[in-house]
Protein backbone atom coordinates (compact mmCIF):
# COMPACT_ATOMS: atom_id res chain seq x y z
CA UNK A 1 0.00 0.00 0.00
CA UNK A 2 1.58 3.33 -1.19
CA UNK A 3 1.68 6.06 1.28
CA UNK A 4 -0.64 8.11 -0.74
CA UNK A 5 -2.88 5.27 -0.23
CA UNK A 6 -2.67 4.93 3.05
CA UNK A 7 -3.29 8.62 4.25
CA UNK A 8 -6.85 8.21 2.47
CA UNK A 9 -7.32 5.03 4.50
CA UNK A 10 -6.35 6.94 7.42
CA UNK A 11 -6.57 10.55 6.95
CA UNK A 12 -4.87 10.87 10.90
CA UNK A 13 -2.35 8.14 11.34
CA UNK A 14 -0.19 8.52 14.52
CA UNK A 15 2.73 10.85 14.22
CA UNK A 16 5.07 9.32 16.90
CA UNK A 17 4.67 5.38 17.50
CA UNK A 18 6.33 2.52 18.77
CA UNK A 19 8.18 1.09 21.84
CA UNK A 20 10.47 4.12 22.74
CA UNK A 21 7.10 6.58 22.53
CA UNK A 22 5.50 4.03 24.73
CA UNK A 23 8.63 3.81 26.69
CA UNK A 24 9.10 7.06 26.62
CA UNK A 25 4.86 7.98 27.97
CA UNK A 26 4.85 5.50 30.75
CA UNK A 27 8.52 7.04 32.33
CA UNK A 28 6.68 10.67 32.43
CA UNK A 29 3.12 9.26 33.81
CA UNK A 30 5.35 7.08 36.29
CA UNK A 31 6.98 10.18 37.66
CA UNK A 32 4.32 12.72 37.33
CA UNK A 33 2.35 9.75 39.48
CA UNK A 34 5.36 9.48 41.87
CA UNK A 35 5.37 13.23 42.50
CA UNK A 36 1.53 13.43 43.03
CA UNK A 37 1.38 10.63 45.73
CA UNK A 38 4.62 12.31 47.53
CA UNK A 39 2.67 15.58 47.36
CA UNK A 40 0.39 13.97 49.53
CA UNK A 41 1.93 11.85 51.61
CA UNK A 42 -0.13 12.19 54.46
CA UNK A 43 -3.27 10.85 52.47
CA UNK A 44 -0.93 8.22 50.43
CA UNK A 45 0.44 7.19 53.68
CA UNK A 46 -3.23 6.50 55.27
CA UNK A 47 -4.05 3.94 51.93
CA UNK A 48 -1.51 2.43 52.34
CA UNK A 49 -1.66 1.08 55.74
CA UNK A 50 -5.34 0.19 54.71
CA UNK A 51 -4.16 -1.61 52.10
CA UNK A 52 -1.32 -3.04 54.17
CA UNK A 53 -3.61 -4.41 56.62
CA UNK A 54 -6.20 -6.01 54.00
CA UNK A 55 -3.11 -7.74 52.89
CA UNK A 56 -1.17 -8.87 56.16
CA UNK A 57 -4.19 -10.58 57.66
CA UNK A 58 -4.95 -13.45 54.91
CA UNK A 59 -0.72 -13.21 54.01
CA UNK A 60 -0.33 -13.88 57.47
CA UNK A 61 -3.14 -16.71 57.79
CA UNK A 62 -1.24 -17.95 55.04
CA UNK A 63 2.12 -18.32 56.83
CA UNK A 64 0.38 -19.90 59.63
CA UNK A 65 -1.04 -22.49 57.37
CA UNK A 66 2.06 -23.25 55.81
CA UNK A 67 4.05 -23.36 59.46
CA UNK A 68 1.34 -25.47 60.52
CA UNK A 69 1.35 -28.19 57.67
CA UNK A 70 5.10 -28.07 58.14
CA UNK A 71 4.53 -28.94 61.51
CA UNK A 72 2.74 -32.07 60.89
CA UNK A 73 5.05 -33.07 58.32
CA UNK A 74 7.48 -33.08 60.72
CA UNK A 75 5.70 -35.11 63.35
CA UNK A 76 4.61 -37.15 60.71
CA UNK A 77 7.99 -38.60 59.81
CA UNK A 78 8.24 -39.64 63.31
CA UNK A 79 5.06 -40.55 64.88
CA UNK A 80 5.07 -42.43 68.35
CA UNK A 81 3.77 -42.72 71.61
CA UNK A 82 4.55 -41.35 75.34
CA UNK A 83 3.73 -43.73 78.23
CA UNK A 84 2.65 -42.02 81.43
CA UNK A 85 3.55 -44.34 84.63
CA UNK A 86 1.84 -44.27 88.20
CA UNK A 87 3.25 -41.85 90.59
CA UNK A 88 6.18 -43.54 92.82
CA UNK A 89 6.57 -46.92 90.74
CA UNK A 90 9.94 -48.35 90.98
CA UNK A 91 12.44 -47.35 88.55
CA UNK A 92 13.37 -51.26 87.73
CA UNK A 93 9.40 -51.57 86.63
CA UNK A 94 9.73 -48.40 84.24
CA UNK A 95 12.92 -49.94 82.87
CA UNK A 96 11.70 -53.17 82.23
CA UNK A 97 8.55 -51.47 80.42
CA UNK A 98 11.29 -49.73 78.25
CA UNK A 99 13.14 -52.77 77.48
CA UNK A 100 10.03 -54.45 76.45
CA UNK A 101 8.82 -51.80 74.52
CA UNK A 102 12.06 -51.61 72.97
CA UNK A 103 12.24 -54.77 71.49
CA UNK A 104 9.17 -55.31 69.64
CA UNK A 105 9.72 -54.61 65.72
CA UNK A 106 7.41 -51.59 65.62
CA UNK A 107 9.83 -49.47 67.75
CA UNK A 108 12.45 -47.86 67.14
CA UNK A 109 13.90 -46.17 69.80
CA UNK A 110 12.71 -45.74 73.91
CA UNK A 111 13.24 -42.48 76.11
CA UNK A 112 12.92 -42.23 79.54
CA UNK A 113 11.81 -39.15 81.64
CA UNK A 114 11.96 -39.32 85.17
CA UNK A 115 9.78 -38.14 87.53
CA UNK A 116 13.15 -35.79 88.70
CA UNK A 117 13.25 -34.73 83.89
CA UNK A 118 9.52 -33.98 83.66
CA UNK A 119 10.29 -31.41 86.68
CA UNK A 120 12.62 -29.96 86.11
CA UNK A 121 10.99 -29.60 81.50
CA UNK A 122 8.14 -28.16 83.15
CA UNK A 123 9.99 -25.52 84.86
CA UNK A 124 11.99 -24.68 81.71
CA UNK A 125 8.80 -24.65 79.80
CA UNK A 126 6.26 -22.87 82.35
CA UNK A 127 5.72 -19.60 83.82
CA UNK A 128 3.77 -22.39 86.61
CA UNK A 129 7.36 -23.15 87.72
CA UNK A 130 7.31 -22.22 90.69
CA UNK A 131 4.09 -22.63 91.85
CA UNK A 132 5.09 -26.37 92.12
CA UNK A 133 7.86 -25.54 95.14
CA UNK A 134 4.45 -25.00 97.11
CA UNK A 135 3.60 -28.97 96.62
CA UNK A 136 5.39 -31.08 99.34
CA UNK A 137 6.06 -34.03 96.48
CA UNK A 138 6.92 -33.92 92.64
CA UNK A 139 3.78 -34.72 91.22
CA UNK A 140 4.61 -35.42 87.28
CA UNK A 141 5.06 -38.80 86.56
CA UNK A 142 7.82 -40.57 84.59
CA UNK A 143 7.19 -41.30 81.69
CA UNK A 144 8.49 -42.64 78.39
CA UNK A 145 8.44 -41.83 74.57
CA UNK A 146 8.82 -44.61 72.05
CA UNK A 147 9.06 -43.69 68.65
CA UNK A 148 8.28 -45.61 65.60
CA UNK A 149 9.99 -46.89 63.12
CA UNK A 150 10.14 -45.22 59.47
CA UNK A 151 7.60 -46.65 57.70
CA UNK A 152 5.07 -47.68 60.53
CA UNK A 153 1.59 -47.51 60.04
CA UNK A 154 -1.41 -46.23 62.62
CA UNK A 155 -2.25 -49.96 63.04
CA UNK A 156 1.14 -50.48 64.12
CA UNK A 157 0.51 -47.34 66.76
CA UNK A 158 -2.68 -48.45 67.85
CA UNK A 159 -0.97 -52.31 68.53
CA UNK A 160 2.21 -50.92 70.33
CA UNK A 161 -0.01 -48.67 72.66
CA UNK A 162 -2.63 -51.71 73.68
CA UNK A 163 0.42 -53.59 74.38
CA UNK A 164 1.65 -50.72 76.73
CA UNK A 165 -1.92 -50.02 78.01
CA UNK A 166 -1.75 -53.65 79.64
CA UNK A 167 1.42 -53.32 81.56
CA UNK A 168 1.08 -52.90 85.48
CA UNK A 169 2.07 -49.84 86.64
CA UNK A 170 1.19 -47.96 83.27
CA UNK A 171 -1.70 -45.32 84.24
CA UNK A 172 -2.21 -43.91 80.37
CA UNK A 173 -1.00 -43.81 76.89
CA UNK A 174 -0.89 -40.99 74.65
CA UNK A 175 -0.55 -41.73 71.24
CA UNK A 176 0.66 -38.50 69.25
CA UNK A 177 -1.35 -39.56 66.35
CA UNK A 178 -4.27 -37.65 68.43
CA UNK A 179 -2.35 -34.42 68.39
CA UNK A 180 -1.41 -34.91 64.12
CA UNK A 181 -5.04 -35.22 63.91
CA UNK A 182 -6.08 -31.88 65.94
CA UNK A 183 -3.21 -29.93 64.13
CA UNK A 184 -4.05 -30.96 60.50
CA UNK A 185 -8.09 -30.11 61.46
CA UNK A 186 -6.62 -27.01 62.38
CA UNK A 187 -4.77 -26.84 59.25
CA UNK A 188 -7.55 -27.37 57.40
CA UNK A 189 -9.82 -24.68 59.28
CA UNK A 190 -6.78 -22.02 58.95
CA UNK A 191 -6.48 -22.56 55.22
CA UNK A 192 -10.07 -22.23 54.69
CA UNK A 193 -10.49 -19.08 57.10
CA UNK A 194 -7.39 -18.06 55.13
CA UNK A 195 -9.51 -18.04 51.66
CA UNK A 196 -12.65 -16.21 52.98
CA UNK A 197 -10.92 -13.67 54.35
CA UNK A 198 -8.20 -13.34 51.61
CA UNK A 199 -11.25 -12.73 49.07
CA UNK A 200 -12.84 -10.52 51.87
CA UNK A 201 -9.86 -8.36 52.56
CA UNK A 202 -8.48 -8.67 48.61
CA UNK A 203 -11.93 -6.86 47.66
CA UNK A 204 -11.31 -4.24 50.59
CA UNK A 205 -7.54 -3.47 49.24
CA UNK A 206 -9.42 -3.04 45.70
CA UNK A 207 -11.91 -0.40 46.99
CA UNK A 208 -9.75 1.20 49.25
CA UNK A 209 -7.68 1.76 45.59
CA UNK A 210 -10.28 2.19 43.64
CA UNK A 211 -11.95 5.22 46.20
CA UNK A 212 -8.55 6.86 46.60
CA UNK A 213 -7.64 6.61 43.09
CA UNK A 214 -11.30 7.83 42.46
CA UNK A 215 -11.11 11.03 44.25
CA UNK A 216 -7.24 11.70 42.40
CA UNK A 217 -9.47 11.53 39.62
CA UNK A 218 -11.95 13.82 40.80
CA UNK A 219 -8.96 16.03 41.92
CA UNK A 220 -7.76 16.58 38.15
CA UNK A 221 -11.12 16.75 36.42
CA UNK A 222 -10.07 19.51 34.72
CA UNK A 223 -6.72 18.12 33.68
CA UNK A 224 -8.54 15.25 32.48
CA UNK A 225 -10.92 17.17 29.72
CA UNK A 226 -7.55 19.22 28.55
CA UNK A 227 -5.88 16.16 27.94
CA UNK A 228 -8.82 15.26 25.92
CA UNK A 229 -9.27 18.13 24.17
CA UNK A 230 -5.50 17.99 23.02
CA UNK A 231 -6.28 14.17 21.78
CA UNK A 232 -5.38 11.93 24.71
CA UNK A 233 -6.43 8.43 24.04
CA UNK A 234 -8.51 6.85 26.32
CA UNK A 235 -5.40 4.97 27.74
CA UNK A 236 -3.05 7.32 28.37
CA UNK A 237 -5.89 9.12 30.38
CA UNK A 238 -6.67 6.06 32.47
CA UNK A 239 -2.53 5.13 32.71
CA UNK A 240 -1.68 7.34 35.52
CA UNK A 241 -4.53 6.36 37.26
CA UNK A 242 -3.24 2.64 36.52
CA UNK A 243 0.13 3.93 37.92
CA UNK A 244 -1.64 5.37 41.20
CA UNK A 245 -2.68 1.99 42.03
CA UNK A 246 -0.10 -0.07 41.02
CA UNK A 247 1.65 2.47 43.76
CA UNK A 248 -0.74 1.94 46.17
CA UNK A 249 -0.69 -1.62 45.95
CA UNK A 250 2.76 -1.99 46.01
CA UNK A 251 3.05 0.25 49.02
CA UNK A 252 0.39 -1.63 50.27
CA UNK A 253 2.21 -4.76 49.65
CA UNK A 254 5.44 -3.46 51.67
CA UNK A 255 3.40 -2.55 54.78
CA UNK A 256 1.47 -5.89 54.91
CA UNK A 257 5.20 -6.78 55.09
CA UNK A 258 6.14 -5.21 57.96
CA UNK A 259 3.07 -5.93 59.73
CA UNK A 260 3.20 -9.27 59.31
CA UNK A 261 7.20 -9.54 60.67
CA UNK A 262 6.35 -7.61 63.44
CA UNK A 263 3.96 -9.65 64.41
CA UNK A 264 6.38 -12.64 63.78
CA UNK A 265 8.67 -10.53 66.30
CA UNK A 266 6.27 -9.99 68.55
CA UNK A 267 5.26 -14.24 68.97
CA UNK A 268 8.33 -15.29 68.92
CA UNK A 269 8.86 -15.89 72.38
CA UNK A 270 5.56 -17.04 73.05
CA UNK A 271 5.56 -19.36 70.45
CA UNK A 272 9.35 -20.83 71.12
CA UNK A 273 7.99 -21.99 74.71
CA UNK A 274 4.58 -23.50 73.37
CA UNK A 275 6.52 -25.98 70.63
CA UNK A 276 9.30 -26.20 72.90
CA UNK A 277 6.70 -28.18 75.20
CA UNK A 278 6.04 -30.47 72.36
CA UNK A 279 9.48 -31.31 71.48
CA UNK A 280 9.85 -28.85 68.43
CA UNK A 281 11.99 -26.26 67.66
CA UNK A 282 11.03 -22.53 66.14
CA UNK A 283 12.01 -22.76 62.71
CA UNK A 284 9.39 -20.21 60.93
CA UNK A 285 9.37 -21.28 57.09
CA UNK A 286 7.46 -19.24 54.68
CA UNK A 287 8.66 -15.54 55.46
CA UNK A 288 11.18 -15.25 52.73
CA UNK A 289 11.96 -13.30 49.82
CA UNK A 290 9.50 -15.37 47.28
CA UNK A 291 7.25 -14.31 49.84
CA UNK A 292 7.47 -11.07 49.87
CA UNK A 293 7.96 -11.10 46.51
CA UNK A 294 4.24 -12.50 45.98
CA UNK A 295 2.81 -10.48 48.32
CA UNK A 296 4.02 -7.34 46.32
CA UNK A 297 3.32 -8.58 43.08
CA UNK A 298 -0.20 -9.41 44.70
CA UNK A 299 -0.41 -5.93 46.44
CA UNK A 300 0.50 -4.24 42.72
CA UNK A 301 -2.20 -6.04 40.99
CA UNK A 302 -4.79 -5.42 43.68
CA UNK A 303 -4.46 -1.70 42.96
CA UNK A 304 -4.13 -1.62 39.69
CA UNK A 305 -7.65 -3.49 39.65
CA UNK A 306 -9.21 -0.65 42.00
CA UNK A 307 -7.87 1.59 39.69
CA UNK A 308 -9.15 0.50 36.53
CA UNK A 309 -12.37 -0.23 38.11
CA UNK A 310 -12.75 3.70 39.45
CA UNK A 311 -11.60 4.97 35.92
CA UNK A 312 -13.95 2.52 34.10
CA UNK A 313 -16.84 4.33 36.06
CA UNK A 314 -15.53 8.06 36.38
CA UNK A 315 -13.89 8.28 32.93
CA UNK A 316 -16.54 6.73 30.91
CA UNK A 317 -18.78 9.66 31.26
CA UNK A 318 -16.38 12.52 31.75
CA UNK A 319 -17.84 15.37 29.65
CA UNK A 320 -15.27 17.57 27.80
CA UNK A 321 -17.37 20.60 25.87
CA UNK B 1 -5.14 17.20 5.05
CA UNK B 2 -7.45 19.54 5.85
CA UNK B 3 -10.69 19.44 4.27
CA UNK B 4 -14.03 20.18 5.39
CA UNK B 5 -17.72 19.31 4.48
CA UNK B 6 -20.56 20.26 6.38
CA UNK B 7 -23.98 18.81 4.91
CA UNK B 8 -27.41 20.05 6.19
CA UNK B 9 -25.92 20.15 9.94
CA UNK B 10 -28.79 21.08 12.26
CA UNK B 11 -28.19 21.33 15.92
CA UNK B 12 -30.72 21.25 18.29
CA UNK B 13 -30.47 21.44 22.15
CA UNK B 14 -32.28 19.92 24.47
CA UNK B 15 -34.61 22.97 25.75
CA UNK B 16 -35.73 23.30 21.75
CA UNK B 17 -33.27 25.58 20.70
CA UNK B 18 -32.09 25.42 17.06
CA UNK B 19 -28.49 26.57 17.11
CA UNK B 20 -27.36 25.46 13.77
CA UNK B 21 -30.11 25.35 11.32
CA UNK B 22 -29.43 23.27 7.72
CA UNK B 23 -25.58 24.53 7.24
CA UNK B 24 -24.15 23.39 4.60
CA UNK B 25 -20.69 24.64 3.85
CA UNK B 26 -17.47 23.42 2.13
CA UNK B 27 -13.47 24.30 3.34
CA UNK B 28 -11.07 23.47 1.37
CA UNK B 29 -7.69 22.33 2.48
CA UNK B 30 -4.98 25.47 3.42
CA UNK B 31 -7.87 27.90 3.52
CA UNK B 32 -8.17 30.46 6.13
CA UNK B 33 -11.99 31.39 6.96
CA UNK B 34 -13.63 33.77 9.44
CA UNK B 35 -17.29 33.02 11.08
CA UNK B 36 -18.40 36.29 12.20
CA UNK B 37 -22.17 37.05 13.31
CA UNK B 38 -24.00 38.36 16.16
CA UNK B 39 -23.74 36.77 20.00
CA UNK B 40 -25.97 33.34 19.61
CA UNK B 41 -25.22 33.23 15.75
CA UNK B 42 -24.15 29.63 15.85
CA UNK B 43 -20.35 30.51 15.83
CA UNK B 44 -19.35 28.66 18.65
CA UNK B 45 -21.52 25.86 18.18
CA UNK B 46 -20.05 25.31 14.79
CA UNK B 47 -16.88 25.00 15.94
CA UNK B 48 -17.67 22.69 18.90
CA UNK B 49 -19.02 19.98 16.68
CA UNK B 50 -16.01 20.23 14.46
CA UNK B 51 -13.94 19.96 16.93
CA UNK B 52 -16.29 17.04 18.46
CA UNK B 53 -16.81 18.75 21.53
CA UNK B 54 -21.09 17.84 20.72
CA UNK B 55 -22.81 16.01 18.16
CA UNK B 56 -25.33 16.95 15.82
CA UNK B 57 -28.77 16.63 15.90
CA UNK B 58 -29.00 16.09 12.05
CA UNK B 59 -26.35 15.85 9.12
CA UNK B 60 -22.85 15.03 8.39
CA UNK B 61 -19.34 16.05 9.19
CA UNK B 62 -16.58 15.43 6.98
CA UNK B 63 -12.88 15.94 7.53
CA UNK B 64 -10.88 14.47 4.51
CA UNK B 65 -14.03 12.45 3.25
CA UNK B 66 -14.56 10.91 7.05
CA UNK B 67 -17.89 11.74 8.82
CA UNK B 68 -16.10 12.52 12.34
CA UNK B 69 -19.44 12.31 14.14
CA UNK B 70 -19.35 8.78 14.11
CA UNK B 71 -15.47 7.97 14.33
CA UNK B 72 -14.06 5.23 17.40
CA UNK B 73 -13.28 7.33 20.58
CA UNK B 74 -9.43 6.27 19.44
CA UNK B 75 -9.92 7.51 16.34
CA UNK B 76 -11.29 10.72 17.68
CA UNK B 77 -8.09 11.52 19.73
CA UNK B 78 -6.01 11.34 16.95
CA UNK B 79 -8.38 13.13 14.88
CA UNK B 80 -7.72 16.12 17.93
CA UNK B 81 -3.91 15.07 17.22
CA UNK B 82 -4.01 16.78 13.46
CA UNK B 83 -6.61 19.66 14.95
CA UNK B 84 -5.55 22.90 16.95
CA UNK B 85 -8.22 24.58 19.06
CA UNK B 86 -7.68 27.93 20.79
CA UNK B 87 -11.22 28.06 23.51
CA UNK B 88 -12.70 31.34 24.78
CA UNK B 89 -12.07 30.03 28.15
CA UNK B 90 -8.40 29.12 27.27
CA UNK B 91 -8.65 25.93 29.10
CA UNK B 92 -4.91 26.03 30.93
CA UNK B 93 -3.75 24.05 33.44
CA UNK B 94 -3.72 25.99 36.76
CA UNK B 95 -0.90 24.03 38.06
CA UNK B 96 1.42 23.88 35.72
CA UNK B 97 3.70 26.23 33.68
CA UNK B 98 3.08 27.93 30.83
CA UNK B 99 5.97 25.71 29.11
CA UNK B 100 3.53 22.53 30.26
CA UNK B 101 0.58 23.94 29.15
CA UNK B 102 2.44 24.46 25.62
CA UNK B 103 3.90 21.25 25.38
CA UNK B 104 1.05 19.27 26.38
CA UNK B 105 -0.08 18.26 22.57
CA UNK B 106 3.32 17.52 21.95
CA UNK B 107 3.82 15.31 25.02
CA UNK B 108 0.45 13.51 24.47
CA UNK B 109 1.49 12.87 20.71
CA UNK B 110 4.66 11.15 22.26
CA UNK B 111 7.19 13.43 20.74
CA UNK B 112 10.87 13.51 22.49
CA UNK B 113 11.62 15.69 25.17
CA UNK B 114 14.17 17.19 23.00
CA UNK B 115 12.00 18.53 20.14
CA UNK B 116 9.46 19.24 22.45
CA UNK B 117 11.83 21.99 24.41
CA UNK B 118 12.41 23.25 20.82
CA UNK B 119 9.27 22.99 19.25
CA UNK B 120 7.21 24.74 22.68
CA UNK B 121 10.08 27.50 23.05
CA UNK B 122 9.50 28.34 19.27
CA UNK B 123 6.03 29.07 19.81
CA UNK B 124 6.09 30.77 22.80
CA UNK B 125 8.58 33.01 21.48
CA UNK B 126 6.19 33.65 18.53
CA UNK B 127 3.49 34.63 20.39
CA UNK B 128 6.06 36.95 22.85
CA UNK B 129 5.98 34.44 25.76
CA UNK B 130 9.20 33.12 25.72
CA UNK B 131 10.72 34.77 29.15
CA UNK B 132 7.73 33.91 31.03
CA UNK B 133 7.95 30.26 30.48
CA UNK B 134 8.43 29.28 33.77
CA UNK B 135 5.11 31.17 34.94
CA UNK B 136 2.31 29.55 36.41
CA UNK B 137 -1.21 30.80 34.41
CA UNK B 138 -2.64 32.35 37.44
CA UNK B 139 0.55 34.95 37.26
CA UNK B 140 -0.66 35.58 33.65
CA UNK B 141 -2.99 38.28 32.19
CA UNK B 142 -6.07 37.46 30.15
CA UNK B 143 -4.17 38.53 27.22
CA UNK B 144 -1.34 36.25 28.08
CA UNK B 145 -3.24 33.20 28.93
CA UNK B 146 -5.00 34.08 25.56
CA UNK B 147 -1.20 33.83 23.87
CA UNK B 148 -0.79 30.84 25.96
CA UNK B 149 -3.82 29.21 24.35
CA UNK B 150 -2.71 30.02 20.72
CA UNK B 151 0.44 28.99 21.21
CA UNK B 152 -0.36 25.38 22.41
CA UNK B 153 -3.22 25.29 19.60
CA UNK B 154 -0.12 25.91 17.24
CA UNK B 155 2.38 24.04 18.74
CA UNK B 156 2.09 20.66 16.89
CA UNK B 157 1.76 22.11 13.43
CA UNK B 158 -2.14 20.63 13.15
CA UNK B 159 -3.77 20.13 9.96
CA UNK B 160 -6.84 22.01 11.12
CA UNK B 161 -6.73 25.63 13.15
CA UNK B 162 -9.73 26.52 15.11
CA UNK B 163 -9.92 29.80 16.71
CA UNK B 164 -13.23 30.70 18.82
CA UNK B 165 -12.65 34.67 19.72
CA UNK B 166 -7.79 34.20 19.79
CA UNK B 167 -8.06 37.81 19.76
CA UNK B 168 -10.48 38.95 22.22
CA UNK B 169 -8.30 39.96 24.93
CA UNK B 170 -5.55 41.43 22.63
CA UNK B 171 -4.58 45.04 21.88
CA UNK B 172 -5.02 45.56 17.94
CA UNK B 173 -1.07 45.29 16.99
CA UNK B 174 -0.84 41.55 19.12
CA UNK B 175 -4.17 40.76 17.52
CA UNK B 176 -2.54 41.40 13.90
CA UNK B 177 0.48 39.59 14.83
CA UNK B 178 -1.78 36.82 15.98
CA UNK B 179 -3.61 36.70 12.99
CA UNK B 180 -0.11 36.90 10.55
CA UNK B 181 1.07 33.90 12.54
CA UNK B 182 -2.89 32.02 11.64
CA UNK B 183 -1.77 33.12 7.93
CA UNK B 184 1.97 31.47 8.30
CA UNK B 185 -0.11 28.40 8.96
CA UNK B 186 -2.24 28.99 6.20
CA UNK B 187 0.37 29.05 3.42
CA UNK B 188 1.77 25.64 4.46
CA UNK B 189 -1.26 24.11 4.17
CA UNK B 190 -3.70 24.25 7.13
CA UNK B 191 -7.31 24.65 7.24
CA UNK B 192 -7.80 27.70 9.37
CA UNK B 193 -11.45 29.28 10.52
CA UNK B 194 -11.63 31.62 13.09
CA UNK B 195 -14.90 32.96 15.04
CA UNK B 196 -14.48 36.64 15.89
CA UNK B 197 -16.71 39.40 16.41
CA UNK B 198 -13.84 42.20 15.42
CA UNK B 199 -14.99 43.38 12.21
CA UNK B 200 -11.93 45.61 11.44
CA UNK B 201 -9.81 42.47 11.94
CA UNK B 202 -11.60 40.53 9.15
CA UNK B 203 -11.85 42.56 6.88
CA UNK B 204 -8.11 43.74 6.87
CA UNK B 205 -7.33 39.68 6.58
CA UNK B 206 -8.86 39.91 2.81
CA UNK B 207 -9.77 35.77 3.84
CA UNK B 208 -13.22 34.00 3.21
CA UNK B 209 -15.83 35.34 5.57
CA UNK B 210 -19.11 33.51 6.35
CA UNK B 211 -21.55 35.25 8.13
CA UNK B 212 -23.88 33.39 10.78
CA UNK B 213 -27.44 35.04 11.92
CA UNK B 214 -29.82 32.94 13.85
CA UNK B 215 -28.13 29.56 13.41
CA UNK B 216 -28.12 29.90 9.25
CA UNK B 217 -25.44 31.23 6.76
CA UNK B 218 -26.42 35.03 5.82
CA UNK B 219 -23.63 35.31 4.46
CA UNK B 220 -20.49 33.82 2.66
CA UNK B 221 -17.84 36.33 0.55
CA UNK B 222 -14.17 35.80 -0.03
CA UNK B 223 -12.23 39.29 -0.83
CA UNK B 224 -15.63 41.48 -1.21
CA UNK B 225 -17.19 39.06 -3.80
CA UNK B 226 -20.59 37.58 -2.47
Amino acid sequence: MTRKAKLRKDPWPRVHTGPLTWWRDHRRVAGETVHFVSARLGASLLVWLLVGIALALPAGLFLLQINLAGMTTAWEGRPGLSVYFDLGLAEAEITAAAEALGSRSEISSVKITTQAEALQEFQTYSSLANALDLLAENPLPASLRATLRDGASLMDLELVAEFAGRRAGVSEVVMEKTWLQRVTDITRVVSRLGLMLGVLFGLAAVLVTATSVRLAIEARLEELRVLKLVGATDRQIRRPYLYFGAFYGLGGGMIAAMLISLCLVIIETPLTHLLGSYGQNLEMSGFDPKFLAVLLVVGGILGIAGALLAARQRLADLEIN
Amino acid sequence: MGHIEFHQVTKRFDNGHEALKDISVEFDEGSMTFLTGHSGAGKSTFLKLLMCLDQPSRGQILVNGVNVTQISPRRLAYYRQNLGAVYQDHHLLAHRTVFDNVALPLRVSGMREKDIVRRVRAALSRVGLLPKEQLFPGHLSTGEQQRVGIARAVVPRPKILLADEPTGNLDPELSQDIMHLFEQFKQVGTTVIIASHDHDLIESMNSRIIELGNGSIVGDRIDGHV
